[in-house]
């Protein structure tokens, strides 16, 4: 698939390890901008919101940087795609517990939670594990299950019914892909994923906005 | 299911040709007769087609990484020329270098004199970056005493702490993985020190990756099963020897530990 008709915006608000996501959306072809300003969500093709760190520290970046109201005309109204990574997926979420607890934008709803700690179940949650695809999901089929790369140590839980589209599972189970129309998010790291992490990054540029 | 890791670790060292430094990858035998072997960013890329899980990538000059473009670019390379996850460490001193290094495209951050030397940076960074990126790496011999003793610099300097209280104390200010390495057995290929990694790894409740003295398939299954470790780290082993991490991943898959498919 080609993708040099896609412009996609990186949210750049001082809390993602940009360079990685950006590389790999240079390889795909897909032409990869960092956005500081709101203006510029408006013109992209696909949003892309990373995050890497505390939640809290992420939720009040985001919305230190002005950018959240535009980001949610550009999803809700406009109908551009967004891709979620790790903590840029949680913040999709209504709260997470992470060091005393903060809100997010309650997008898909949902808590984000500690994963408890158990023998045979180290946490953090780091490395490869399997994701069941329980919908399709571009070039994944359901039932299908990839490996992909983890570094949490909170998870996902109860985004709104039917909104998750994929299934991990450390010790408990939870939510490792979640969808809501053109609204996407993942905890791994498709960018780190070698051939799958592509082959996701594919599937979600292969999106498009409603004309 | 979680899978266990195999993680080759290139070592860097600073070599100046002309006017230009270059980051060469070396081995090491217990941290001294440094080997140089090549192009860090090809070794790289040669790893992440062989399905290495991980790579580890620490500068050993004990320069500071602040403000270090050859390291610093070297990352920045690894980062647009593979996609795999990258632990980066050595001559990490505050909070806002793990902020530079995660920015330029590391995923985790070791840190080993620091944790010894200032051990509140560990609570710091992990309040600002979160645990998950987080790795006290720990170096240690075993001395007179026969206890396993936390070293630094290089592995020359003894600190009198004993191994399992640093890393349980390292997790209780908040690392998120323990990077544990017996310097005595480095580049040897006699075997990881398993009752050691045991020890360490049932004290604490986060991810332990052991490293050094890697020289059979059978070495990573036995740290992995008896030695409880998530991942294992090696260098000389995936450098020189007439393996890699695909052989070895075949041989931890027989013996029946859950390991990420050749595909």
């Amino acid at each position: 698939m080609d993708f040099r008709n896609c412009t996609v915006g990186i949210v750049d608000y001082q809390a993602g390890n940009i360079h990685s996501i950006q590389s790999a959306l240079e390889y795909l072809g897909a032409g990869p901008i960092l956005v500081r300003e709101p203006g510029a969500l408006m013109e992209v093709t696909h949003i892309l919101l990373p995050g890497v760190g505390a939640f809290g520290h992420c939720a009040a970046r985001l919305q230190a940087s002005g950018l959240a109201p535009t980001l949610e005309r550009a999803v809700f109204e406009r109908g551009t795609p967004l891709l979620g990574i790790c903590v840029g997926m949680q913040l999709l979420a209504d709260h997470s517990e992470e060091m005393g607890g903060s809100d997010g934008l309650g997008w898909i709803g949902g808590a984000v939670r500690q994963i408890p700690a158990a023998p045979a179940v180290r946490v953090p949650h780091v490395g490869w594990n399997d994701v069941l695809f329980e919908e399709n999901f571009g070039e994944f089929a359901q039932g299908e299950r990839a490996d992909f790369y983890f570094d949490h140590s909170f998870a996902y839980h109860d985004p709104r019914k039917g909104h998750t589209i994929g299934s991990c599972q450390h010790g408990a189970p939870f939510a490792a892909i979640v969808r809501q129309d053109n609204l996407v998010a993942a905890q791994f790291h498709p960018e780190k994923s070698q051939t799958a992490g592509l082959k996701f990054l594919r599937s979600f540029l292969a999106l498009q906005r409603p004309c | 299911m979680l899978k266990k890791r195999l993680i080759p670790k290139l070592l860097i060292k600073h070599r100046q040709l002309g006017p230009v430094t270059r980051p060469v990858l070396v081995t090491t035998v217990r941290y001294r007769d440094i080997r140089e072997v090549g192009d860090p960013v090809s070794q790289a890329k040669i790893y992440e087609a062989q399905f290495a899980d991980e790579l580890i990538v620490l500068n050993i000059d004990g320069t500071p990484i602040a403000g270090d473009e050859t390291m610093l670019g070297l990352i920045e390379r690894l980062a647009t020329e593979t996609f795999m996850p990258l632990a980066v460490g050595g001559g990490v001193r505050t909070a806002d270098d793990f902020g530079m290094l995660l920015a330029r495209g590391a995923d985790k951050v070791t840190i080993n004199r620091q944790a010894v030397t200032e051990p509140e940076l560990i609570s710091r960074a992990a309040e600002r970056y979160g645990a998950q990126c987080i790795v006290v790496s720990i170096d240690y011999r075993t001395g007179m005493s026969g206890r396993p003793e936390v070293f630094i610099d290089q592995a020359r300097t003894p600190t009198g702490l004993d191994v399992v209280a640093f890393a349980r104390d390292a997790y209780e200010r908040g690392a998120g993985e323990i990077l544990l390495t017996n310097a005595d057995r480095d580049g040897g290929g006699e075997g990881i020190d398993v009752p050691i990694l045991r020890e360490v790894a049932d004290s604490i409740p986060i991810p332990v990756i052991a490293s050094g003295g890697c020289g059979l398939a059978a070495h990573f299954t036995e740290a992995l099963a008896e030695g409880r470790a998530e991942g294992v780290a090696a260098g000389t082993f995936f450098c020189f020897r007439d393996q890699n991490p695909m052989q070895a991943r075949a041989h931890v898959r027989t013996a029946g530990i859950p390991i990420r498919a050749s595909t």
